[in-house]
């Protein structure tokens, strides 16, 4: 039997006894929902406020980024990447990158791994900055969304200067990254690295001890170390779970081996394990932007490959060959060794892998994007059962699944 | 390592160990090597081999299973090829449940049938859509543009890309 | 009280329009949007609503989570295939008077997404007022567009929709 509130929005009786006396009702939760975190659509059957089944249904978001990918050549496929995971675009273009180049056995100069680090840990930050503020708006601490997207704002103004542009920067590519860093990029950088320490202050100071954002989360959405790891969960999700596993220390890249940060965990395994897991990574991730900076080694930033990376404008003017390669990398590209591989990174949700596989053309036979929030997704039905209907906002919420990582 | 009865092939790619096993001993090779340690699936996806020339592929449909060890940060990747209209295989969600939904991507885009899988639907596309998307002789779709270079050939002829 | 001092009174406390100014001033002034975000843009349209870049200047702070409640629906990122017939519900669930702002060129075009996936264009499923370029646009951006509604709106009064 099914009532029609209005179209497209239905409750389903079930016919189910519920525990109190009730029915269970099946109701639709999305995919146009505020506190979604974008386009998820979950079916719930509700018995009074209580979930007792719950599953997710995603595609809303579908870009057919892996099919797209096989339609442009290697460099190209670098602007796509930027757009599936759209909170972390530079760690989507570092798996993709250090894909490429494990396939092409390329080993990039050392100023370029230092720059990619940077990068990869400025957007790790905003990352968790929009993660907080709109977690935060869910959960009724609606200034934070107000203090985080300022910081983030100084985070996306550092992405123009170093590469023109706010979000998806295309900044880092197979061979280096896209252009040296600018002065006053470093100099910006130098300040955040000074700022940042009190503004995770104010956040720790209007949340953790908050009473109200407590008592949404602790002891809610419960994921056991022993389910996390047999759902295959990574990132916050795992080490909010009390495992330390992070891909920038248990199987590092990029040169993450020689930066000193501590991996946050966290035994509380529910919503406000996960917050502080967060809260943690985020001052290891300005750590690791202090040490970066300080330690900025100075060369080149791209590999010294014509085949792979156009020459310099002015070589063209002079240099008959650096034409040739010009022409023929701007109209043809470069072909990448028969083989297949796979690369994974760490990124603000887990673990963000690529597998590439090719035929030794100059465009890719299959790009796949492991990402962490299809996989953590799974995880929500394990957290959510017998939670109030209210709380399911604070485990989406904190799961911090995008939709556009998860969907693709 | 398992045993070698099951393994027809191993090679490394680009630094990255893999091993081949027969398509219906997928599962007793995947359930053997979690008892050996490899007790996350990273991912699991297919690679469509329609006319590639790179080297002769046993059939057009490669599955990919990609595993780890956590204790000691080994990788290995499975590798099985199978064929048919549609091609079938065992289904692993009993031994690694994130298979769950990747089986259903893994069908959803090429079509390929996990026999044992609880619930074989769709998870991407509308449950109406017709063809399987990642397949190459499925085109990229979308619009005619101009000055597009290659595009066209593969919005209309992907067979010939 | 004397009828000039009443005639000075009224001058002083009443202003002549017509009604369609009137009603366009004040259906320009508070635009309501849907809270309705889909990709990358949607993070764009929120940093518009924070105290940097403050939408709250232009009357449209107000990001309904009802359809019912709201009188513009910003498309904000890419319109998948799956995704499309509930984005219509959605604006047919809208009272009139209701606009629309396409947010990005994924929304205006596809943008780099020329495929099956996608929809080409949100303006194949429901008529757009503004089209913003950029992907994602800027909140400033946003920002300009949603003058650029305004003016319309305060031209359009109450004439029905052209």
């Amino acid at each position: 039997m099914t009532d029609t509130i209005s179209r497209g929005v239905t409750v389903d009786r079930t016919g189910e006894a519920g525990a109190f006396g009730g029915e269970l009702l099946t109701i639709n939760f999305g995919p146009h929902h505020p506190s979604t975190h974008g386009v998820l659509r979950l079916i719930v059957d509700l018995d009074g406020e209580q979930v007792r089944r719950l599953k997710p249904v995603i595609g809303y978001l579908h870009t057919g980024i892996e099919k797209q990918m096989e339609a442009l050549r290697w460099q190209q496929g670098v602007t796509v990447t930027d757009r599936h995971d759209y909170l972390s675009p530079p760690i989507n273009n570092l798996a993709y990158a250090l894909a490429v180049e494990k396939l092409m056995g390329v080993e990039v100069p050392p100023r370029a791994n230092a720059l990619r680090v940077i990068m990869s840990e400025l957007t790790r930050l905003s990352s968790h900055l929009v993660w907080m503020g709109t977690s935060g708006l869910e959960l009724g601490a609606m200034s934070m969304l107000m203090y985080c997207f300022r910081e983030r704002d100084t985070i996306l103004d550092m992405n123009e200067e170093i590469s023109g542009f706010r979000m998806h920067t295309s900044y880092i590519r197979p061979g280096g990254v896209m252009a040296d860093s600018t002065p006053r990029f470093l100099e910006m950088l130098d300040q955040f690295c000074r700022d940042m320490p009190g503004h995770v202050d104010e956040y720790e100071a209007l949340l953790t001890n908050n009473p109200i954002w407590r008592s949404r989360t602790i002891g809610i959405g419960i994921l056991s170390a022993e389910d996390a790891k047999v759902l295959g969960a990574t990132g916050p999700m795992l080490r909010g779970s009390g495992v330390a596993w992070d891909l920038r220390r248990s199987m590092p890249y990029s040169g993450y081996e020689n930066y000193d940060f501590e991996i946050a965990t966290s035994d509380m395994c529910d919503c406000y394990g996960r917050y502080l897991v967060r809260i943690k990574e985020m001052r290891e991730s300005i750590k690791i932007l202090r040490q970066a900076l300080d330690r900025l080694p100075d060369g080149p930033v791209n590999v010294d490959d014509r085949k792979m990376l156009p020459p310099p404008r002015e070589e063209l003017e002079t240099s008959m060959e650096a034409v040739i390669h010009h022409f023929k990398l701007f109209t043809e590209g470069y072909s990448v060794p028969p083989g297949d591989v796979y690369v994974a990174v760490e990124s603000g949700r887990g673990e963000n892998g690529c597998y590439i596989a090719s035929d030794g053309t100059h465009k890719p036979r299959r790009v796949k994007f492991r990402s962490a929030s299809f996989v953590n997704l799974q995880a929500l039905e394990r957290m959510a059962l017998n939670h109030f209907l209210a709380d399911m906002v604070a485990i989406i919420g904190t799961a911090d699944t995008v939709l556009g990582d998860c969907d693709r | 390592m398992i045993s070698e009865t099951l393994i027809v092939e191993k090679g490394v790619s680009a630094g990255d160990p893999w091993v081949t096993v027969d398509a219906p001993k997928v599962h007793e090779a995947l359930a053997a090597l979690k008892t050996e340690g490899y007790t996350l699936l990273v991912f699991l996806s297919c690679v469509d081999h329609l006319v590639d020339a790179s080297r002769s592929w046993p059939a057009r449909y490669e599955v990919v299973y990609q595993l780890r060890n956590m204790e000691t940060r080994e990788q290995l990747r499975l590798r099985t090829f199978i064929e048919g209209d549609p091609p079938h295989i065992d289904s692993v969600h009993d031994v690694f449940p994130p298979a769950n939904w990747d089986e259903r991507e893994t069908y959803d885009m090429f079509g390929i049938v996990f026999d044992g899988h609880p619930e074989l639907t769709r998870i991407l596309m509308p449950d109406d859509w017709v063809g399987y998307p990642l397949r190459r002789d499925y085109p990229v779709g979308g619009e005619p543009v101009e000055f597009s270079e290659e595009h066209e050939m593969w919005q209309t002829a992907p067979d010939k890309a | 009280m004397g009828i000039e001092a009443l005639a000075e009174s009224l001058g002083k406390n009443i202003l002549t329009t017509s009604l369609g100014k009137l009603v366009g001033w004040g259906r320009g002034n508070s635009v309501w949007p849907a809270q309705f975000g889909l990709a990358c843009c949607a993070i764009e349209m929120i940093a518009t609503a924070t105290a940097g870049v403050d939408i709250a200047r232009f009357g449209s702070e107000a990001f309904r989570a009802s359809p019912r409640q709201s009188d513009l629906m910003i498309v904000s990122g890419r319109v998948s295939q799956k995704m499309a017939p509930i984005l219509r519900t959605i604006y047919d669930q809208m009272p009139e008077p209701k606009w629309v702002i396409s947010m990005g060129a994924c929304a205006s075009t596809g943008g780099v997404f020329n495929n099956y996936a996608l929809l080409q264009g949100v303006d194949k499923i429901v008529p757009v007022d503004v089209y913003i370029p950029g992907c994602p646009p800027r909140p400033e951006d946003l920002l300009n567009a949603l003058m650029i509604l305004q003016e319309r709106i305060k031209a359009q009064g109450i004439l029905p929709r052209q």
